[in-house]
């Protein structure tokens, strides 16, 4: 009997020289525990993806130990099975976050198939939800390509097989919000980039024929035309992931004068491939563009000898170009020194924390200090104002950040694959 | 009376529809209807193609090479469906995915004499692929033995959709292992072969690539030409192809002439993997669905079980293809593939050279 006793007393001790650690924490930390819910792919192929952006929500609630008298604490899950995401798991652990009654707000989903099967049951429970990551339009907005930006008419969520974000939310209020913009704004974003940055005025454009690829393929090739650039060429590939062959395209868009390729379309729709025959047809400072889908590792396999001068678009900030935002990096990096412990996710994450617990501050303080309901969070998370290392960050009625910010990758040399080059604000 | 007629009824209209076109295909199953298509398409393409080809002559020649090195590659597929077609009435739908290992049992052996991206061209890179090609030949043709032996021989009397359905399990499983073996993604095959071009006056240029792609499949197919034609075996094939139980009367034996099959079609297939390999330096485990597909379409548009037939149909595909894609919708390729198909069977159900199978 005497053993858990003691347990119990360390484990108060330990708490205590936690909240003594950080600075500015607010005071003694004896109200109780408030947990910041994780939920993201953590294991297997995925492990790059959900460790890295798990230790930006870490090192935000390291930082912080505490508000307003409340210990934080982390509590992730891994919704990843058999080293895959999957919407299913991701269903269940967010129930779980919901059957903690001390879990006030969650960050995540990473991927926007999770995120669908995670709104509904979030929704019905008032709980806020975060993503660092999700890019996918339809989780909050009814059309998937703008008739704006395609040129063409309005292609709303149904159309591209998605649900409309209202059947996500059956109490018909919002609870979910994301750092993250767009993927309708990947194509106009490159579309600047290409013409006003590599001065390209001349472009053929071929996409997967999917709905993400003919979608940003689409778009750019609107805003293209607006900007006063041409499209040369323009082709779809159905089933591209069984095309071996697209020399053919590539040399009629070179003979209609093209000075750079646009692809639509993922790696495993052999996007890079394409890159990869543009080898003996286009000359080597010819561009390869494309969305957030060519914008990995597999590509630069693919595209073997054609690795340098691909440009990818990602919808999310980079914090390494926000002024401002070295110091925290620099912090991070100290505290989490190995390689692989930083990716891309990991300043999102650690804003979408921050902001989290900001929420969760001014819903404290509203309810006289004590423990704040599920609903007074989401009441201040939807009136977010707050500025960190993405710059600055509200949200729309939709969930949506204010703060559209598209980053461009490139490869400038084979042996360090994808860097940040650059960024376009849309907002 | 003249107008007061009443009109045909749509019935006898069908009807007299129907007839013409038993008309026409009778008319058209000799060597007459085989010049008169290849002449229709011929005519066709050159009002499509020929102004443009006028316009842009150095393009059109691109293109074209493009086309032929393509259709060499389903050709050397087809050949393949063809033989197996012709022999047992089977279409071996495993035989894409037997292509496809053929380029994945290369790649270990490949990488076992060091080859890279970077390693220079030269006679010993020649000797090397000559050798892996060969062993990869060998152990691809006696897995497709061995699955002849396994799941069709069994079968080799069972009703057609029996064996037919064994033949789609097999390539589900081979595509399983493949896919187990290298994953979802495409595997890098090392690009050895030289990328230098040889320019053509105009601007032009025919790559190294395209002339050993092009010259390998002409090399193969002639073989296999002149191996069916003169030699004990390949005449023992064409016996059991024209009449299996007399072939067997005559003392030729069955079994052996029936494997022999499937291990000339897949060494070949296994070949035009290593070949596609060289050519594109990418490949997927799934890669041999398609590639499949339109080389069987091949072999049933040039006449299942001729062998020249399948080579022309292989070649035609790869025309289309890369014609389409570069004057026309890539998204609408495979359609105009296989309209030419249906009105190729529509009209002449034995395809542009004739089939070749057995007879009832």
């Amino acid at each position: 009997m005497r053993l858990p006793k003691l347990l119990a007393g360390l484990a108060l001790a330990s708490v205590a020289l936690a909240a003594c650690g950080t600075a500015g924490g607010g005071g003694t930390s004896n109200k109780g525990v408030i947990k910041i819910a994780v939920d993201l792919p953590e294991s297997g192929a995925e492990t790059s993806n959900g460790i890295p952006t798990l230790n930006g929500v870490k090192f935000a609630v390291q930082q912080m130990g505490s508000v307003d008298g409340f210990t934080l604490q982390v509590f992730n899950l891994d919704d990843a099975v058999n080293g895959v995401h999957d919407p299913q798991k991701g269903a269940q652990n967010v129930q779980q976050f919901v059957d903690d009654t001390k879990v006030l707000g969650v960050v995540g989903p990473f991927n926007s198939s999770v995120a669908r099967a995670e709104i509904p049951i979030t929704n019905r429970a008032h709980l806020v939800q975060i993503s660092p990551a999700n890019t996918n339009q339809c989780l909050t907005k009814d059309v998937y390509i703008p008739q704006s930006l395609s040129g063409l008419a309005d292609v709303d969520c149904k159309a591209a097989g998605l649900p409309f974000p209202k059947d996500l939310r059956p109490t018909g209020t919002n609870n979910y919000f994301r750092v993250a913009t767009t993927d309708d704004n990947q194509g106009p974003a490159m579309s600047d980039y290409a013409y006003k940055t590599l001065s390209i005025k001349k472009v053929g454009v071929a996409s997967d024929a999917e709905a993400y690829g003919k979608g940003i393929a689409d778009t750019f090739s609107a805003r293209f035309k607006n900007n006063g650039g041409t499209i040369v060429k323009r082709q779809d590939f159905p089933n591209a992931s069984h095309v071996s062959d697209f020399r053919s395209f590539l040399r009629a868009a070179l003979a209609a004068g093209a000075q750079g390729i646009y692809f639509g379309g993922t790696d495993s729709n052999n996007a890079c491939v394409v890159r990869n025959q543009m080898k003996g047809i286009f000359p080597d400072s010819a561009p390869f563009m494309g969305g957030d889908g060519i914008v990995t590792g597999q590509c630069i396999k693919d595209a073997a000898a054609k690795v340098v001068g691909m440009y990818g678009t990602v919808a999310t900030v980079a914090a390494e170009k926000v002024s401002g935002a070295q110091a925290t990096i620099d912090a991070f990096k100290k505290a989490f020194p190995n390689k692989d412990d930083y990716g891309a996710y990991t300043m999102p994450a650690y804003d979408s924390a921050k902001i989290l617990v900001a929420a969760i501050d001014k819903a404290i303080k509203a309810n006289n200090s004590n423990m704040p309901s599920r609903q007074q969070v989401l009441d201040q998370m939807a009136k977010t104002d707050y500025t960190g290392v993405l710059g600055h960050t509200s949200f729309d009625d939709k969930g949506d950040t204010t703060n559209k910010v598209i980053t461009v990758y490139s490869v400038k040399d084979a042996t360090t694959g994808w860097e940040v080059t650059s960024s376009v604000s849309l907002s | 009376m003249g107008a007061g007629g009443p009109p045909p009824l749509p019935l006898e209209q069908v009807a007299t529809l129907a007839g013409a076109l038993k008309g026409t295909r009778s008319a058209l199953s000799g060597s007459l209807g085989t010049w008169s298509f290849l002449g229709g398409t011929i005519l066709i393409l050159s009002v499509l193609l020929l102004p443009k080809a006028v316009a842009s002559p150095a393009f059109f020649l691109q293109i074209l090479i493009y086309g032929v090195a393509n259709g060499a590659i389903f050709a050397l597929i087809a050949l393949g469906y063809t033989m197996v077609y012709g022999i047992i009435e089977l279409i071996n739908f495993a035989h894409g995915d037997i292509f496809t290992l053929g380029a994945f049992l290369a790649l270990p052996l490949v990488g076992l004499f060091g080859m890279t991206d970077s390693t220079p061209f030269s006679f010993g890179v020649v000797l090397i692929l000559l050798l892996v090609t060969a062993v990869v030949m060998v152990i691809d043709g006696g897995i497709n033995v061995a699955i002849e032996r396994l799941a069709y021989r069994p079968l080799r009397n069972a009703p057609r959709l029996a064996i037919l359905i064994t033949a789609v399990g097999m390539s589900f499983i081979l595509e399983g292992v493949m896919y187990i073996w290298r994953g979802a993604n495409n595997v890098h095959f090392p690009d050895v072969l030289p990328g230098s071009r040889i320019p053509i006056p105009g601007g032009a240029s025919l790559g190294v690539k395209d002339v050993i792609v092009i010259v390998s499949a002409v090399i193969l197919v002639s073989l296999l030409n002149v191996f069916t034609g003169n030699s004990k075996l390949g005449k023992a094939m064409r016996a059991t192809a024209q009449d299996r139980e007399a072939a067997q009367l005559m003392g030729i034996n069955i079994n052996r002439t029936i494997a022999a099959t499937f291990f000339i079609g897949a060494a070949l297939a296994a070949a035009g993997g290593i070949i596609f390999g060289l050519y594109f330096n990418n490949i997927r485990f799934d890669e041999g669905f398609t590639a499949g597909l339109f080389a069987f379409t091949a072999a049933v548009f040039g006449g299942i079980g001729n062998i020249q037939g399948a080579a022309l149909g292989g070649l035609f595909i790869g025309l289309v293809q890369a014609f389409s894609n570069a004057y026309f919708q890539a998204a609408l390729t495979d359609v105009w593939i296989f309209a030419i198909l249906i009105l190729v069977l529509v009209c002449r159900p034995t395809g542009l050279l004739g089939m070749q199978v057995p007879e009832k």
